[in-house]
């Protein structure tokens, strides 16, 4: 196993992690299976692309061409995807929280509607945007280091940078913060919480706001390696799906596992020369068949103690 | 000046089950009562109705003169966070731990309101004195204590804030005759400037201690029954 093929296995991973530990988050705390964080990614994208869009030729007039240019774009980039991300997050809260949370079957409720917004957002962006795939600017440039013989891409290197930098702060915040600290409770017990004073009302908007955030950034970081497409949040949305069911829904260090496994995975199954791209899909859906009968609950296994 | 606590035709229940029927009753400030009877025959249903955490209720509850009852057929607690912010501390059946979290920051989780989060270490501190064998377990996991630690845990979890009306149910639960006796104590010995309700089916540990004693059947009170002579 060469370098170029961990850091392509990385950078698969990167992505991955991102939009598990989005989709493992919300479902323990709030109790949404989140069908909607695929319509998030591609929204995001499409946002990530219209400011840019328009930011390009304003920051060329000020800042010219040189370095200082390319990072504010890099910001506006990232910046504008994190920001739609969280904004989808507060739609999907009112229309898929707010008027059902307290109906009975809620969960099986907010899979329908989040499911529903899916279709609506894509074939939304299908209308206004067309079917074409749109290139964003490349923020990281267009260049590769050379180290011990194997060259790495300079989008690889910053979207395993820039994913490992947004997990740690997430991580960081849900364990230090008030907040963070709210919403591990209601992870683990919701009459607990209750109990506590901790409303799931409250949590659940700035819980919202954090996963669709995770999309945006994994849309931002994507898009430095493939174009963005209405239907582009599909793949993505299911990878998280079943990384998060893999790692233990629920759990996040098992989200972060899970995606690392699939990752190296799917990088070592399409290295293979027998196998190759078209088996990726494949073997990766036996292994995490093969997990799930080994270990019903996932890798974190959390699942169970947490959610009575 | 109004009661702390009035209730007045209280009937809750789940889905088509009526637990209970109608009850009527009042708590002063300052009051310790304990309420006892079979299992199965209300406490607890009574308990979680003061907070909205039964399947359904109807009837007044007035805590201070306010009225935070009201006829409601689904969403329990769904208004319970806002009950516990205005004054009621509950340590329910069952402890509802979480069982990822460390002793400390569960008592850090209790700490909901602004004054108990900026004071949060001295408080911490005094659940410790109130419960010394919590101290050396401070960073330990609470899904691994044992029953009576738990026990201690969720009820210094309702003691980080202050209430005006505490909610206890069933404090020796499950646990060994010695410690819920230490339990207990450390329950009686707790300057409470507010009520205490005390769910329990083991009379004695309540007989001499508590201010009133309210008996329950069927999903009625039997009114005041005394102190029993135990010897």
């Amino acid at each position: 196993m060469d370098l170029g093929l961990i850091i392509y296995a990385l950078n698969l991973s990167a992505i991955y992690a991102l939009m598990a530990i989005g989709i493992s988050i919300l479902w323990s705390s709030v109790g949404i299976i989140n069908m909607a964080h695929g319509a998030t990614f591609a929204v995001s994208g499409y946002a990530a692309w219209l400011v840019t869009g328009v930011m390009k030729p304003v920051i060329a007039d000020i800042l010219g061409n040189g370095g200082l240019a390319t990072f504010a774009m890099a910001g506006t980039l990232v910046g504008s995807a994190l920001v739609a991300g969280a904004l989808c997050g507060v739609v999907i809260y009112l229309l898929a929280f707010l008027p059902i949370h307290d109906k009975p079957n809620f969960q099986v409720r907010a899979l329908i509607v989040t499911l529903g917004l899916n279709i609506a957002a894509v074939q939304g962006l299908l209308w206004t945007f067309g079917p074409r795939n749109q290139g964003l600017p490349k923020i990281f440039g267009f260049g590769r280091w050379e180290v011990w013989g194997t060259k790495i891409r300079y989008d690889q290197a910053g979207t395993i940078i820039g994913a490992a930098i947004i997990m740690t702060l997430t991580l960081a915040w849900l364990r230090y913060s008030r907040r963070g600290l709210e919403v591990r409770a209601m992870m683990q017990n919701a009459e607990g919480a209750a109990y506590s004073g901790i409303s799931r009302q409250v949590t659940a908007l700035p819980v919202l706001m954090l996963t669709g955030a995770l999309a945006g950034m994994a849309a931002a970081l994507l898009s430095q390696t493939i174009f963005v497409s209405p239907t582009a949040g599909v793949i993505p949305l299911v990878k998280g799906l079943t990384i998060a069911l893999l790692g233990g829904l629920g759990s996040v260090p098992g989200a972060m596992i899970g995606a690392l496994l699939v990752g190296f995975l799917e990088a070592i199954v399409g290295a293979i020369p027998f196998l190759g791209q078209r088996y990726v899909m494949f073997a990766t859906f036996l292994f995490i068949i093969a997990v799930l009968i080994i270990r019903p609950r996932g890798i974190g296994g959390l699942l169970d103690d947490t959610r009575e | 000046m109004p009661e702390l606590l009035e209730i007045e035709k209280l009937s809750a229940g789940y889905g088509p089950l009526r637990v209970l029927h109608e009850i009527d009753m009042t708590v002063r400030a300052g009051e310790r009562l304990g309420l006892v009877g079979l299992n199965g025959h209300g406490k607890t249903t009574l308990i979680r109705a003061l907070t909205h955490m039964s399947g359904w209720q109807q009837g007044s509850i007035k805590l201070d003169g306010k009225e935070i009852g009201g006829a409601r057929s689904l969403g329990a607690g769904r208004r319970t966070p806002g009950l516990v912010r205005m004054g009621i501390g509950v340590a329910p059946q069952g402890d509802a731990i979480f069982p990822g979290l460390s002793v400390r920051k569960h008592l850090e989780c209790g700490a909901f309101s602004k004054l108990a989060w900026r004071e949060r270490k001295g408080r911490i501190d005094r659940i410790f004195d109130i419960f010394p064998p919590l101290r050396p377990l401070e960073h330990a996991l609470v899904g691994k204590l044992s029953g009576g630690e738990r026990r201690m845990v969720s009820i210094g979890r309702m003691l980080m804030t202050e209430a005006r009306l505490y909610l206890i149910d069933e404090p020796s639960l499950g646990l060994a005759p010695k410690i819920s006796h230490r339990v207990m104590e450390a329950l009686w010995d707790l300057p409470v400037e507010g009520a205490m309700i005390i769910a329990e089916q083991n009379v004695a540990l309540l007989t001499g201690r508590a201010d009133r004693m309210i008996g329950m059947h069927a999903g009625r009170l039997r009114g005041d029954v005394g102190h029993v002579a135990l010897n």
